[in-house]
């Protein structure tokens, strides 16, 4: 009952059937890769596995627990992390800023405290400070503390909003094209993150990515989505090489897996 | 730090200022720090928050009526009056907004216009308890056995108690309600992902801008000594979102300015014959145009709460 379970799980809007009868199980300690064509259901599966589309049937269990139908909220102190694939900004947020709304759940004081701040609500925020400046740092960019998050380059925000979602100490982290805008150099340093999150950490990651290279390297097993529909589950050089798979791309090669 | 610099004289003119003014100044200045205080709440509402409220003097009637009723019926000593004036204001708008708050911007909006005119005339009607459109007159106030008979103790109690909402204010914005109302603001998504309680806050937000008002209306009842449901209309709460707009959303130091433009302003331009509306409408519209972070855009950065 470990991991990540999605059985049968299908979305509909309207006539549409955006997701139909999808399974597979994500697994703590691996890294799942979800690839298909534009339109093929990814982005709404990760919506549905966070709460924020509702599925029309199926199941989503998180080591057994169901997680359809909770709000998003609670979805993520069940310990679900997610990554868009373009940061949301909050204006006149600071790296620091974002890293310590990503502390959000470890601060336990009341409105009081914080109106009045007591130092309850002054010793969390004080340490919950300390751990966003401790995770700039890690990704090596602790100089970016006080800008602004709008006026920092695309690369950075990136890595800040995905230091951003691991404050949570999330079990399982969904990720949707997260190297898509980034340079090689940046490639590699968040794939670098990612196998680290996944050997030390134990984390289970599903990635929605169409960059095929980093997915034949990075993907420990590669769920392809057609339609909605599953149409390869494997490990990444064999669905890869699968005929099916090619055809769903519109007959297009990998580029270089 | 511009800002601390200003900080202590600007406290010491504050504490000054009714000791060399006359009377009428010293009760605009006085209405100026009620209005901010109103400010205040809806700029943790609109400016943080992201949501907008056009009923928020129903709340400031509630706190006015509620704090005069229960010190002239001796029930509570005036300070205690305040503060179940406020809570009570700030549950009658949990419950009536509860089912609003699922609503957002334009709907909310329209939606506590309703509840704003719905509690108007419920002053009217409900005459055995509000004296209706007579409207209810107030006796100075008490605090601790001192009886608050003239304008300077008022102006005083007003000043603290404003100085005390900023500072609040201030806390909240830079810790974790403030930081969760921001996200909601922006990006409700990010924010449900990483665990924020979306209804949660948003109720939390109205609540606290509901206690501002609620507290700023009990002090205004006995700033004027006498309500009457006219004064509670949806002119007021318009002025009260426009005084957040124009002070700059978001911002420190804007609601006061914002509270103090539409205070005073239209005071300085009382002289103009036939047209002060006029001048004060159109200073409204030039404001917006030079001025799209609002008047708190050109304060120093270190007064800024975002």
């Amino acid at each position: 009952m470990s991991g990540l379970a999605i059985t049968r799980l299908t979305v509909r809007f309207g006539g549409l059937t955006a997701v139909r009868d999808v399974g597979f199980t994500a697994a703590p300690g691996r890294i799942l890769g979800l690839i298909g064509p534009n339109g093929a259901g990814k982005s709404t599966l990760l919506n549905c596995i966070s709460g924020i589309t509702r599925p029309s049937a199926g199941s989503i269990r998180l080591d057994g627990t169901e997680l359809a139908g909770l709000s998003m909220h609670r979805i993520a102190a069940r310990g679900i992390g997610r990554v868009f694939q373009h940061p949301e900004l909050v204006a006149g947020f600071t790296a620091l800023d974002t890293l310590r709304a990503g502390c959000h759940r470890d601060l336990h004081y009341g409105l009081l405290a914080e109106l009045f701040a007591l130092p309850a609500a002054r010793r969390q925020e004080a340490a919950a400070r300390h751990r966003a400046l401790a995770a700039l740092d890690a990704i090596g960019l602790a100089a970016d503390a006080d800008r602004d998050m709008a006026l920092l380059p695309y690369g950075h925000r990136k890595l800040v909003d995905l230091a951003r979602s691991l404050m949570a100490a999330p079990r399982f982290l969904l990720l949707d094209e997260p190297v898509a805008g980034l340079n090689d150099a940046e490639i590699d340093r968040l794939a670098d993150m990612l196998r680290e999150l996944r050997d030390v950490r134990g984390l289970g990651i599903v990635l929605v990515e169409h960059n095929m290279a980093l997915v034949a390297r990075l993907c420990d097993e590669v769920v392809v989505l057609d339609a909605g529909r599953v149409i390869a589950h494997d490990v990444p050089q064999a669905v890869l090489r699968d005929r099916a798979v090619m055809a769903a791309y519109l007959g297009e090669a990998p580029a270089d897996a | 730090m511009t800002g601390r610099r200003l900080l202590l004289p600007l406290a010491a003119a504050l504490l000054a200022l009714p000791w060399g003014v006359g009377g009428y100044v010293t009760y605009l200045l006085t209405l100026t720090f009620i209005y901010a205080l109103v400010a205040i709440g809806m700029n943790l509402l609109t400016g943080l928050a992201g949501q907008i409220s056009l009923g928020h003097a129903a709340f400031f009637a509630i706190g006015a009526y509620a704090t005069g009723l229960l010190t002239q019926r001796g029930l509570l000593p005036f300070p205690l009056a305040l503060l179940a004036a406020a809570l009570l204001s700030t549950g009658i708008g949990a419950l009536a907004a509860l089912p609003a708050l699922r609503l957002r911007n334009l709907y909310l909006a329209i939606a506590t216009l309703g509840f704003g005119t719905v509690v108007q005339k419920a002053l009217f009607e409900w005459r055995g308890l509000t004296g209706g459109g007579a409207g209810l007159e107030l006796a100075p106030p008490h605090i601790a056995g001192l009886v608050l008979n003239n304008g300077r103790a008022l102006y005083y109690v007003a000043l603290a108690v404003l100085a005390l909402g900023l500072w609040c204010a201030g806390n909240v914005a830079r810790m974790r309600t403030g930081r969760a109302m921001l996200m909601l603001r922006d990006s409700e998504i990010a924010a449900g992902t990483l665990g924020i309680g979306i209804a949660r806050f948003r109720v939390a937000a109205f609540a606290l801008s509901t206690f501002y008002a609620a507290i700023a209306g009990g002090l205004y009842a006995y700033l004027v000594r006498y309500i009457n449901p006219e004064s509670f209309g949806l002119g007021l709460s318009i002025s009260f979102l426009g005084m957040v707009v124009v002070g700059g959303l978001g911002s420190r130091a804007g609601p006061v300015l914002g509270a103090v433009f539409f205070v005073l302003l239209p005071e300085a331009f009382r002289g103009i014959k036939d047209a002060p509306g006029l001048v004060f409408g159109l200073a409204l519209v030039l404001a917006m145009i030079f001025l799209p972070r609002g008047l708190a855009g050109i304060a120093p950065r270190s007064w800024r709460l975002t």
